[in-house]
């Protein structure tokens, strides 16, 4: 039987539930259910019926309750409390009110904390950086899919050769032949060393070396936007050139630069260079850092057809020109390449003895894929990626662990906030997601001052990278993701695991003051601290070996003498210099701080790249062996102090030397398959370069012309004033500012109008180890931050540990321990943990190390004494570290650790 | 039946309306509505409490509870002066609306 007035009494009670209805409401919307079933009853219904019909017609309480709450909030999104929100969790601004009380409280754990993450936050951001910058280097082009660099493949009896280079008249060939190119485009140096060619306007007189001839198309073909000038037409007449904004500052100023003129030296292969002058057509906004073709200036191509006419005939010139091309949209490159492999053949049916390929790059690759001889700009080096990304990522993890480990030691903190809340009603992932959130805010707080660290962290590693990164590149949409995804990452790997021990609490133990799984954690932060040991035992290893290689290299004898010189490069009026270098030796040799000077092609520390073919055989060069050249004047080895084996060095008093001799050196002696050094002596070769035969007059030990990265490869010195463009002074370092001016002046009476520039020798030969001596200091950098890291990270398991043994201490020293005793019973763990870190970390870092050591052709052996080292200094560190903490335990008073129970 | 929008838009004049003629409580209310209109304007019953509660926090209305018959209490909604402003003000409004839209229609009958 239905009862009408329990029916409305449980109503009523069902209404309780809501907190949003006040007594009066209730008994509002009960009078009308009255009046509802009164009314309903009256038209014949049942009461069952009637009650149902009316309870229906009012509706959600849930949602009456809300309404009300509306009305009396002054919330802006009217959210009722108890309502589930859409996203957020419930309590989150009294999660935010704990948090950051709990930072503010702690201000020294919280600065470690950051402070770690953000070091290591900084240091994966400019690494993202760098890397994104590495690989959009020439996608920025129109269709860059579609743009290929022709590069040559030369195969002779000496090897394999790949040239970025391709002959002259290739480009035009191509796209005369073939429908599927659409633009073919090419680049020269106006000089034989593209370094540096000299542009005078007025008085003003640069070295510029970002110059090149092109053709017109490359406009078309590459994104090289115009701020003046149109592009269709800037380069089609002859004498006419584009230049950069920045060129145009500079050689100009506020002038407006178009139709001015800048007169340019240029080298036509004549023998002969030429101040030629040249009309501004166009100025184009700089060249972006991000692109392997780096200029500063386009000179036309029609200035090299009027003063060059057969470079557009010349096949068998392999060196020095870039072709580029641009194939129409939808050929299938690879199927092209093959067609195009053997073009060079047919016009080069004479030369039997080397075989040259062409093979397509396409552009967007060159930068990091491209290691072939005469590049255009250094290109990227995936070691250095792929060592700074590691050398980032171990210093993000120390810094996670040491908030993990110090989040795990500050949770005996926690542990009664977390029972209450517990005993309140809070469910587990309600607090996993608390501590979560805490660590969220950390880390975002670590983010922000990461971003200040990497403004301070840019300008060292540009200088060492060698790059131009800026703060902005922040902004791109990439490496902004990249960031966020860091950002997810270290708050999660960091956060989840305190969030885990903090919230596996059993309340009750908690109030009863009973920390077991505390201590279980203890465990977790063991291992933790052993990783983090672990991490800076490596980088210590790494960072002694990298110093101890470095110290080998720079002490290793040289066998060549770098002291005390001072060295000219001769760029411009070359040939005067070559006809006559003895006068300007002579000349430089009045003073009587000058001891010595010498000519030659080049100065150790300088890349060689020119060798002659040898054979003993006349015009027989399909069997020849390539030696390195040196061309040098009688002067040379004395004065580089070159230490003969055998024979004698080149003398005047020979007579004739310049036409007749040789000098190689031991290796050269191998290279030439001759048994001894004696026996080289008297032997007679032609070398391709002058077709001249001349006989071994002596061999020189290996000296060192490059850094210990290279082994000595087989050299040979000739007398040969073709090739000259460097004079080297053995001075006496005293009076330094008389002596340069001297030479300046005796620069100036040569070399008329050309800056004058030099170098130490010492100093330029030292920058073969700057990568080396870069990995170095960067290293020691990290393992000092790493150390201190990991050292917080001790510091706070040390605290926890004493904290925890409080009671244990007390007692001890109650009973009679002494203050060593005690540290030494808290250090002993400490000391076990470091040792095992050694183990862990010493396979690795030999390792690592063993193939780091395998580039370089001289090098240490890894000794066991390294280890040993890093094991004592990790250990030292340690114990300082765990025995302050220790010594602050055993001398407080036990009365206060005891009297409290 | 009528859109939700304009539902909650006419509730308050409806009420006004209702009231001025009398004191009233909320089953009232909710009754004459439904025979006024023929029971073309249904309303969500309970939702008309949380509408008078705000309109009396706005001065429109005001409330007193009353002893009836049979010891029960019931709760009196009556307009006080500012209401019957606001019925002015709305009535000229519907009625501006209204003008419009017969208009509108009377040019263009569908």
């Amino acid at each position: 039987m239905f009862d009408l007035k329990k029916a409305i009494k449980d109503w009523r009670k069902s209404l309780e539930k809501n907190e949003a209805l006040e007594d009066g409401y209730k008994e509002e919307l009960e009078c009308h259910l009255r009046d509802k079933i009164e009314y309903l009853k009256n038209l014949g219904r049942s009461e069952k019926k009637a009650f149902e019909e009316a309870v229906r017609a009012i509706g959600e309480a849930e949602a009456i309750g809300a309404e009300y709450y509306k009305t009396n909030t002054r919330h802006l999104n009217g959210q009722a409390p108890w309502r589930k929100s859409r996203w957020l969790p419930p309590l989150i601004s009294n999660y935010l009110k704990i948090g950051l009380r709990k930072i503010k409280r702690q201000k020294t754990y919280s600065l470690i904390n950051m402070a770690g993450l953000a070091v290591g936050l900084a240091c994966c951001a400019v690494i993202i950086l760098y890397v994104t910058g590495e690989l959009s280097y020439d996608q920025y082009h129109k269709d860059a899919d579609r743009i290929y660099r022709v590069s040559t493949h030369m195969i002779n009896t000496v090897g394999e050769f790949r040239f970025t280079t391709s002959p002259g008249p290739l480009g035009p060939e191509l796209k005369a032949s073939y429908p599927q190119v659409e633009l073919a485009v090419r680049l020269v140096p106006p000089f034989e060393n593209a370094d540096h060619v000299l542009v005078t306007q007025g008085e003003k007189r640069f070295f510029e070396k970002r110059v090149w001839f092109a053709d017109n198309e490359i406009f078309q073909l590459f994104s090289i936007p115009f701020i003046r000038g149109n592009p269709q037409t800037a380069l089609i007449h002859p004498n006419t050139v584009v230049i950069t904004e920045e060129m145009a500052e500079k050689y100009f100023g506020e002038e407006a630069p178009m139709g001015k003129m800048l007169r340019i030296e240029i080298d036509y292969d004549t023998g002969n260079t030429e101040l030629q002058d040249y009309e501004v057509q166009g100025v184009l906004k700089n060249a972006p850092a991000n692109t392997h073709l780096k200029y500063d200036m386009f000179l036309s191509m029609e200035t090299m057809r009027n003063n060059q006419p057969l470079f557009e005939e010349n096949w068998t010139d392999f060196h020095a020109k870039y072709t580029y091309v641009k194939l129409a949209a939808g050929t299938n490159a690879a199927e092209f390449e093959k067609r195009i492999e053997r073009e060079a053949q047919i016009f080069l049916k004479h030369r039997k003895m080397e075989l040259y390929e062409f093979f397509l790059q396409s552009v967007t690759q060159i930068h990091m894929h491209s290691h072939y001889q005469r590049e255009i700009d250094p290109p990227g080096n995936w070691t250095y990626v792929t060592i700074y990304s590691i050398i980032a990522l171990l210093i993000l993890l120390i810094g996670c662990m040491n908030f993990i480990n110090l989040s795990a030691a500050l949770s005996t903190t926690r542990t009664r906030e977390v029972g209450l809340r517990k005993v309140i009603g809070a469910l587990r992932r309600q607090l996993v997601a608390q501590f979560l959130g805490e660590s969220f805010l950390i880390t975002f707080l670590a983010l922000i001052l990461a971003a200040g660290l990497i403004f301070f962290l840019l300008i060292p590693f540009n200088r060492m990278a060698g790059t131009a990164l800026t703060l902005s590149g922040l902004t791109q949409p990439l490496v902004l993701l990249s960031l966020l995804g860091l950002l997810l990452f270290v708050a999660i790997g960091a956060g989840s695991y305190p969030a885990f021990i903090l919230t596996n609490f059993s309340p009750i133990s908690v109030i009863q003051g009973k920390w077991a799984s505390v201590s279980r954690g203890a465990r977790v932060q063991k291992i933790l601290v052993i990783g983090q040991f672990a991490i800076s035992v490596f980088l210590v290893i790494c960072t002694l070996i990298v110093f101890k290689q470095l110290h080998f290299m720079k002490g290793r004898a040289l066998g060549i003498d770098l002291e005390q010189k001072i060295v000219l490069r001769v760029k411009s009026n070359l040939n005067h210099f070559r006809r006559d270098y003895e006068a300007v030796k002579n000349d430089f040799l009045q003073h009587p701080s000058i001891t010595g000077a010498t000519v030659s092609s080049s100065v150790p520390g300088e890349k060689t790249t020119g060798g002659y073919y040898l054979t003993s055989k006349a015009e027989d060069f399909n069997n020849a062996a390539r030696l390195k050249i040196l061309t040098v004047d009688y002067d040379f080895i004395p004065e580089y102090d070159i230490k003969m084996a055998a024979g004698r060095a080149f003398q005047k008093s020979f007579g004739n030397d310049e036409n007749s001799a040789y000098v190689i050196n031991l290796a050269g002696v191998k290279e030439l398959g001759l048994a001894s050094p004696e026996e080289a002596l008297g032997k007679r070769f032609m070398a391709h370069y002058h077709r001249l035969t001349k006989t071994i007059v002596g061999v020189t030990e290996n000296f060192h012309y490059r850094g210990m990265q290279e082994i000595v490869e087989p050299l040979i010195l000739d007398i040969e004033n073709s090739l000259f463009n460097t004079i080297t002074l053995s001075i006496r370092i005293e009076n330094m500012n008389q002596l340069m001016s001297f030479i300046k002046d005796k620069w100036d009476k040569h070399f008329p109008g050309v800056p004058f520039e030099y170098t130490f020798l010492d100093e330029s030969f030292a920058r073969e180890y700057r990568y080396e001596e870069q990995t170095g200091k960067l290293l020691g950098i990290i393992t000092t931050l790493g150390f201190f890291i990991a050292c917080l990270g001790l510091f706070g398991l040390a605290s926890f540990i004493a904290q925890f043994r409080k009671k244990e201490i007390g007692i001890r020293k109650v009973l009679g321990a002494s203050t060593s005793q005690i540290v030494g019973m808290l250090s002993k763990r400490f000391v076990l943990l470091t040792m095992f870190s050694v183990i862990v970390a010493s396979p690795l870092a030999w390792y690592a190390m063993n193939r780091w050591l395998q580039d370089f052709a001289y090098r240490i052996n890894i000794k066991p004494l390294i280890f040993l080292l890093a094991a004592g200094g990790a250990l030292a560190i340690a114990l300082a570290t765990v025995g302050l903490q220790g010594f602050r335990a055993a001398i407080s008073n036990p009365a206060h650790s005891l009297r409290n129970e | 039946m009528v859109s939700k929008n304009l539902m909650a838009a006419s509730t308050k004049p409806i009420i006004l309306t209702i009231l001025a003629r009398e004191e009233m409580y909320g089953y009232q209310i909710i009754h004459n509505v439904t025979q006024i209109s023929g029971g073309t304007l249904e309303w969500s019953e309970g939702m008309l409490y949380p509408v008078l509660h705000r309109m009396e926090k706005e001065k429109l209305i005001q409330s007193q509870w009353r002893m009836v018959e049979n010891g029960r209490r019931r709760k009196y909604y009556g307009l006080t002066e500012n209401g019957r402003k606001e019925l002015e003000q709305e009535k000229h409004q519907w009625m501006k609306v209204h003008k419009v839209l017969s208009k509108l229609w009377a040019l263009t009958p569908s």
